[in-house]
């Protein structure tokens, strides 16, 4: 018998998740490395492209004829579409990570085949989150900034980083009952 | 069967010594960046402006104070920004590296491309972020454009690539195995 504390127990081995998420978690890491290599190499030939969206698009982005203002809006839904796919580079180097490490330790302490289940599912759709700032970029070409970034956060961004939260609450919750045991 | 849950008992198994060797002494530079680049932000400013001084064709300066101010505020603010963006590249890349050749260690059955993938994703990994010291290092004696093309070529585009590729074959392999399965 031994009188070690939780913190002093070690595993020998470290559990591996399904290859479905494997195979996520490398594909948003190699899309996040992509994303950035585009982004660095076509910024300019990008913001032109946005540019000529919006103005093809001139209702949904409150365009006057004003050459002043709507040089301002053109400006700002540039920006806001770049800022998206800046993000969808950071942030998918980020979940990529977040579902290998996080995976592993569900494979790891999760016992109950229905638990692990449900905390892949959760995880992985997590990890899919920064394909919402893809959307954002777009939206807001399509539909304005305002209604663009909304329509992003509400339909795509909310609910995979909702997934995200409850997953790794789940896993933390995985691992205190593990720890009490 | 590998579908959700079913993965109870299978391992990772860890990448070469090496290779981890590698990843921890990236986060270790990446830490020791963050760290000098706060504590001595005024000693490097004075280093990077001294060289800009040196050099006052590469950066147009002209011995006009308020022209040359400007230019030197945005190669300084350029040199700042190669700083950072080495210390948040080389966090994530080590921990990218470890993720991805732990994968590659595992699921790779065949010893040619298991060597391959994680040579790849070492090298590339590792390297890529000190494109961004070396852009720091070179934009006082070559100015922000050319310090930039410099880097790229050297660095990033090689280094860049090489990971780039290796995550897509891994996908692949992942994707593969999966299939089989």
């Amino acid at each position: 018998m031994t009188n070690r504390s939780a913190f002093d127990r070690v595993s020998p081995v470290v559990g591996r998740p399904p290859l479905v998420v494997v195979f996520v978690a490398v594909l948003i890491i190699a899309l996040g490395e992509l994303g950035g290599a585009v982004l660095s190499q076509l910024r300019p030939a990008a913001a032109r492209w946005a540019a000529a969206r919006v103005a093809a698009n001139p209702g949904p982005h409150g365009l006057t004829g004003s050459a002043e203002y709507d040089e301002t809006i053109r400006d700002q839904a540039v920006f806001a579409t770049e800022a998206g796919l800046s993000f969808f580079h950071t942030h998918a180097e980020g979940t990529g990570l977040v579902l290998f490490f996080a995976s592993t330790l569900v494979a790891s302490v999760a016992r109950r085949r229905v638990v692990r289940g449900t905390l892949y599912t959760l995880l992985t759709l997590g990890a899919l989150f920064p394909l919402g700032y893809l959307v954002y970029s777009f939206a807001v070409l399509r539909f304005g900034r305002e209604t663009g970034v909304e329509f992003a956060e509400t339909w795509v961004l909310t609910p995979l980083g909702s997934a995200a939260i409850l997953g790794l609450l789940g896993l933390a919750v995985s691992l205190a009952r593990r720890g009490r045991r | 069967m590998d579908t959700w849950g079913d993965t109870w008992g299978d391992t990772w198994r860890l990448p070469p010594r090496a290779v981890l060797l590698a990843a921890v002494l990236l986060l270790v530079a990446a830490e020791l960046g963050g760290a000098s680049m706060s504590r001595y932000k005024l000693e490097l400013a004075r280093w990077a402006r001294t060289g800009m001084l040196a050099h006052p064709d590469v950066h147009g300066l002209v011995g006009v104070r308020d022209v040359d101010e400007r230019a030197l505020d945005e190669a300084l603010f350029r040199f700042d920004t190669g700083l950072r963006l080495f210390h948040m590249h080389a966090e994530g890349m080590a921990l990218v590296v470890v993720a991805t050749t732990t994968v590659a260690a595992t699921l790779a059955r065949t010893a040619v491309p298991r060597r391959t993938l994680i040579v790849l994703l070492t090298v590339g990994g590792v390297g890529y972020p000190l494109g961004y010291l070396i852009w720091s290092a070179l934009i006082p004696s070559y100015g922000v454009e050319r310090s930039k093309a410099i880097a790229e070529w050297l660095v990033w585009i090689p280094f860049g690539g090489a990971t780039i590729v290796a995550l897509l074959w891994l996908a692949a392999l992942t994707a593969v195995r999966m299939v089989r399965r």
